[in-house]
């Protein structure tokens, strides 16, 4: 009997430690994220970004925090209050509950899951929720848009991030995330599945809401969305859970593509955040580039695109799979995928038809008719 | 899709490229030559006194009366010294009030005010760029010394000089020391 209750103490006390450590972790990430995406972001516009607060701006982001925290928090008197208080908590949970399972090493995690990949897709799907609750809870015009953008754009890029890590899960016949970091110990999946990664990428900038797929709280038009009547510590939560989000996606990818934490030299963990970093830095790079899509070319890209090319993706591979070929004939497949589609998109985009030539008529032409 | 790529090939030059900001408090862009700024009185070395002599010519002409001045006899005039019968006694602008016009250099007779290059007026204090004569004669002599400045009806007066677009001779082109009858290395100080 005592052994059962020091061997449950104990238990319970590694689960708070962990969870307490992944929290503290995680918001020094934020921070620094935050410090990165401004700084890049200025250079990237020929500014230097924050450059007061601390050596080249470094305490920045802590300023930030503090002002955050000690703002008011304001609820309007119209909101559905349960909704309102529940919401950023919806959101924020799951994001957290996901990194239990993210190994950055093959010894820091906080729980081996056999089932890892298929937690980690099905506790981000649960974020949706908290977002359409924001939205609607906060009874505001523009909070109801981006709720409902939110759910129209998650569920729709969440088809093809499923299926490219089913193919992923295919090729490392195994759901957990430290043997698929193994499957990738001769190859990474980077090399094997050059379009699958493409696919993966596109639909997860989706998926987390990095620019251009932000319509769900763009500022310029829907002035934040479901997040536009929180302020203080509930906002700052909001801005947590988009940036933890962000950074899951870049270890995600780091882990089902590029290999996880293998490298020479260095020690496992420095190169599992080389790698997300880099990754993380990259999506600044197209948040510095690209302008927002239209609701209607999002959604016309994941059904008429992204949904459809990934299921293909997913039959080639298994074809390949099924009779054996070789590693070459997949990643030869998915280059032949990969060009085809630039190539598609290419002829599309420069095809005269697309753009129909205005048919001016003179007026004194009408008159006569 | 190759356009995006462009895109993000853009975006990785600019990446690249040194950041235009100046950190303001801590680093000044420099004005241009022709920069008109606050008015500001101006020094004769020859003489060691202000070209100004109190003549009131710019406060009548100015559109926002925001300048005053008194006149008083000049003491070196009587010792012989100075050709300058009257002198400034005191002078204030409120640059506060100015709108850098720039009239009362047009109308003044004596080369004795220019527009300046100081265009930072804030202060801590209520009425706190009301400037008086000696802070005037600092700015403008300040702005002499930066940029070689000379008298306009002098310029225009000398041949063999041709008077620069700005009103004042440039750089170092032509040697101002040619016309002054005496140099400033032979003025005291």
């Amino acid at each position: 009997m005592d052994a059962i209750k020091s061997f449950y103490g104990n238990e319970i006390a590694q689960v708070v430690i962990g969870l307490f450590a992944l929290l503290t972790i995680l918001s020094i990430i934020v921070l620094s994220l935050v410090w990165i995406e401004r700084k890049y972001l200025g250079r990237l516009q020929m500014r230097m970004g924050p450059m007061r607060v601390g050596p080249h701006g470094l305490l920045q982001p802590i300023a930030d925090a503090i002002k955050l925290v000690s703002k008011e928090d304001i609820m309007p008197d119209w909101v559905d209050r349960w909704v309102y208080w529940l919401a950023p908590l919806v959101l924020f949970v799951p994001s957290f509950l996901i990194w239990v399972t993210i190994p950055s090493s093959p010894t820091i995690m906080l729980r081996d899951l056999e089932l890892g990949l298929l937690y980690v897709i099905a506790f981000s799907v649960v974020s949706i929720v908290g977002l359409i609750m924001a939205g609607w809870g906060s009874a505001n015009k523009y909070g109801v848009l981006g709720g409902l953008r939110s759910v129209a754009q998650l569920i729709s890029y969440e088809i093809p991030i499923i299926v490219v890590a089913l193919t992923i899960a295919m090729m490392a016949h195994s759901l957990n995330l430290l043997d698929i970091v193994d499957a990738q110990s001769t190859t990474p999946f980077i090399l094997l599945q050059p379009f699958g990664l493409f696919i993966f990428f596109i639909a997860g900038l989706a998926e987390v809401g990095r620019t251009p797929f932000d319509i769900y709280f763009a500022e310029s038009e829907i002035m934040g969305g479901p997040f536009i009547e929180y302020s203080g510590a509930h906002w700052a939560i909001f801005f947590l859970a988009e940036y933890i989000n962000t950074f899951l996606l870049a270890a995600l990818i780091a882990l089902l593509f590029l290999g996880g934490w293998a490298g020479p030299f260095l020690p496992d963990v420095v190169w599992f955040f080389i790698k997300v970093y880099s990754l993380v830095i990259l999506f600044f790079w197209f948040r510095g580039t690209f302008p927002r899509l239209r609701i209607d070319q999002l959604m016309g890209l994941a059904w008429k695109a992204l949904v459809p090319l990934s299921f293909l993706n997913f039959i080639v591979t298994a074809c390949v799979l099924f009779y054996g070929w070789p590693n070459w004939a997949l990643s030869g497949l998915n280059l032949v995928l990969l060009v085809g589609v630039f190539a598609a998109s290419y002829r599309v985009m420069n095809s005269k038809t697309r753009t129909p030539k205005l048919n001016l008529v003179p007026a004194r032409e009408v008159r006569r008719a | 899709m190759l356009n995006s790529l462009k895109g993000l090939l853009i975006t990785l030059k600019t990446t690249i490229r040194k950041p235009v900001t100046a950190q303001y408090p801590n680093q000044h862009m420099p004005v241009q030559d022709r920069y008109m700024g606050f008015p500001a009185l101006t020094w004769d070395k020859d003489y060691e006194e202000p070209y100004c002599v109190g003549c009131m010519v710019c406060i009548r002409e100015c559109p926002t009366q925001c300048m005053s001045a008194t006149m008083m006899d000049n003491p070196l005039h009587k010792e012989g010294k100075s050709q300058r019968r009257k002198m400034v006694e005191d002078f204030e602008i409120n640059l506060g009030r100015c709108i850098l016009c720039g009239i009362c250099v047009e109308v003044c007779n004596f080369d004795a005010i220019v527009m300046s290059h100081e265009h930072e007026i804030s202060t801590y204090i209520r009425n706190g760029r009301r400037a008086d004569l000696s802070e005037l004669l600092k700015m403008g002599t300040r702005f002499q010394e930066e940029m070689h400045w000379l008298p306009p009806s002098k310029i225009a007066k000398t041949p063999g000089i041709a008077p620069s677009d700005s009103g004042h001779s440039g750089d170092n082109g032509d040697s101002p020391n040619q016309l002054s009858t005496s140099t400033t290395e032979e003025d005291p100080e």
